[in-house]
């Protein structure tokens, strides 16, 4: 089995909330790119959620790398969450370090020579292009600087999985693109991406698959033009209103 | 290589959660202190009103008009006795004596020739075979009429057990500082890690184990109780100095010179690292048992 990911009759629900999720079926083969897509709503975020644990669905199976996530025992957890980068929507970097800390943590967790950490660390920092903000701390970055943050982190480790939630949302064009060339990079490399995103030329320019969330049900899409019906148009039409508020 | 003690990530310089268990701490060892060094003292006290109960019989003769028809009496009651197996020694107090041991209870009185003072023999004991009080009291009745002996068993057994027990209390005080100062720890080890919640999510969602965040937590505990210990001891010694000088000056006649020695101090400096190893393992503990409930 090559699964990064599989999901079976996934079922999540907050509270005594509605079902955001529903029967929720799907699975990630190794190196493969997707786009995850929906209304503001949908669910993305909880979806990513589940597939980084930080959240338990509420039935239904998930595995990560062949492994049955609810019968994981606590401490092979971190093994399985090394193997998976994340890029908040909230960014959640550590106010009180500095870019490069941030940056290190997850080599920091895995024990790593710190010489080694500086080597790795400086070098995606210059990549994306904070070579002079290295030492800054998160509140004194602009958005766009915080993403980028939080995009080196969450691929410092050669992540197997990378799951970023609107990585280029608060970027200008050039830089959205220097970063979707760097998941390109990435998975080329074999890592399996999935990107939620409300950016749909993105989508279309790329003519990657696209995960589609609507009404709590998941649609795997080989590529936008797929999609019959206006159904894609649709699914960002309420997001450009977002966009230029 | 850059120093890590308590690692960078969790930002625990700016807790005032954390800036208050150094004098907690501190409290707490410093009534530990005391009560060790109670211990100490209560034991050696016991020692010695057991070696009394044992080795000591007080024997009471009546004064009578003549005092040199006493002095033979005396003479006679010391031969009968020293011949008497079992024991060691048996000698007469003099007058002065016996007048120095009544003047705290007489003050001037005692030295006035209208109250007829008793005579008092001091008899030592073989711990093995002593005799019992009534079968000297039966050995000098016959000459000795009004005769009174006194093993001081009954008084100083209830002595004895009161001592047992205040040592007894002086360990229950030790081991409850020692549960107060673990649940301080929980505390604010607890609040700690409300406080660094989005900390702790992040590194775990990065990889962290959780004994890599524990072990932050706890070796920030052991420091603080470590400073926290040291400086409770530092400001026990002075205090159980100055105690010690005083109860000097009281004089307990029947209790042994008050005194502090090397096993004191010794214990007493050992309070540092059990107060810091409580601080680690309780603060590793409640970090573990808190993050098994988090996902
Ligand atoms: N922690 C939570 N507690 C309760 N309800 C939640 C929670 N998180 C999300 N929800 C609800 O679940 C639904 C899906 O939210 P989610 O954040 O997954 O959407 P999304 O697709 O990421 O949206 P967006 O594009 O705006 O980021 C929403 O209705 C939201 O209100
Ligand atoms: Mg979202």
């Amino acid at each position: 089995m090559n699964d990064v990911v599989q999901f079976e009759s996934v079922g999540l629900r907050y509270g005594m909330g509605p079902e955001v999720l529903q029967d929720v079926t799907f699975a990630l083969d190794s190196g493969s790119f997707h786009f995850l897509v929906g209304a503001s709503g949908a669910g993305k975020s909880s979806l990513l959620r589940l597939m980084y644990l930080a959240q338990r669905p509420t039935r239904g199976y998930i595995s990560l790398f062949g492994r049955d996530v609810s019968t994981t025992p606590r401490d092979d957890l971190p093994a399985l969450r090394r193997k998976i980068g994340v890029v908040f929507q909230e960014f959640r970097l550590l106010a009180h370090m500095s870019a490069f800390d941030n940056v290190a943590l997850p080599l920091r967790v895995a024990n790593v020579r710190e010489s080694e950490i500086k080597r790795h660390v400086e070098e995606l920092l210059v990549w994306v292009g904070l070579k002079d903000h290295m030492k800054a701390r998160p509140s004194t970055l602009s958005g766009g600087q915080q993403q980028r943050v939080a995009i080196a982190r969450a691929v410092i480790a050669r992540p197997k999985l990378l799951l970023a939630d609107e990585p280029t949302g608060n970027v200008d064009d050039h830089i959205a693109q220097r970063l979707m060339h760097l998941f390109d990079e990435l998975n080329k490399l074999g890592t399996s991406i999935v990107i939620a995103t409300h950016n749909e030329a993105m989508v279309r320019r790329s003519g990657r698959k696209v995960l589609k969330l609507a009404g709590g049900e998941l649609r795997v899409l080989d590529n936008v033009a797929d999609d019959d019906s206006d159904e894609f148009a649709s699914v960002f039409a309420g997001d450009r209103g977002r966009i230029l508020l | 290589m850059k120093f890590r003690f308590a690692g960078p990530e969790l930002p625990f310089a700016r807790d005032d959660t954390t800036r208050f268990l150094p004098w907690l701490m501190a409290f707490m060892v410093f009534l530990a202190a005391l009560s060790v060094a109670g211990f100490f003292v209560l034991g050696d006290a016991a020692r010695a009103i057991d070696r009394g109960i044992e080795n000591t019989v007080t024997i009471q003769l009546p004064a009578g008009d003549n005092v040199k028809a006493d002095e033979d009496r005396i003479a006679g009651a010391l031969t009968m006795l020293r011949a008497m197996p079992g024991v060691a020694s048996a000698e007469a107090l003099n007058r002065e004596k016996i007048v120095q041991l009544l003047e705290p209870w007489l003050g001037a009185a005692a030295r006035s020739t209208e109250i007829p003072l008793p005579w008092v023999i001091d008899v030592r004991v073989d711990r093995a075979n002593a005799p019992k009080a009534e079968a000297i009291a039966a050995l000098l009745q016959p000459y000795i009429p009004g005769v009174m002996v006194d093993d001081h068993g009954v008084w100083l057994q209830a002595l004895l057990r009161a001592v047992r027990s205040s040592e007894w209390i002086a360990i229950i005080v030790v081991l409850l500082n020692g549960l107060a100062a673990a649940a301080t720890v929980v505390f604010v080890t607890r609040a700690g890690m409300g406080l660094h919640r989005e900390t702790i999510e992040v590194m775990h969602f990065v990889g962290a184990h959780d004994t890599y965040i524990a072990r932050q937590f706890a070796l920030r505990a052991s420091l603080l109780g470590l400073k926290g210990s040291v400086i409770g001891v530092v400001l026990a010694a002075p205090a159980l100095m100055l105690l010690v000088l005083l109860m000097g000056n009281l004089g307990f006649g029947l209790l042994p010179e008050i005194r502090l020695g090397v096993g004191t101090w010794i214990s007493i400096a050992g309070l540092v690292p059990v107060a810091a190893a409580i601080a680690l393992v309780t603060a590793h503990t409640t970090v573990l048992k808190s993050l098994g409930r988090m996902i």
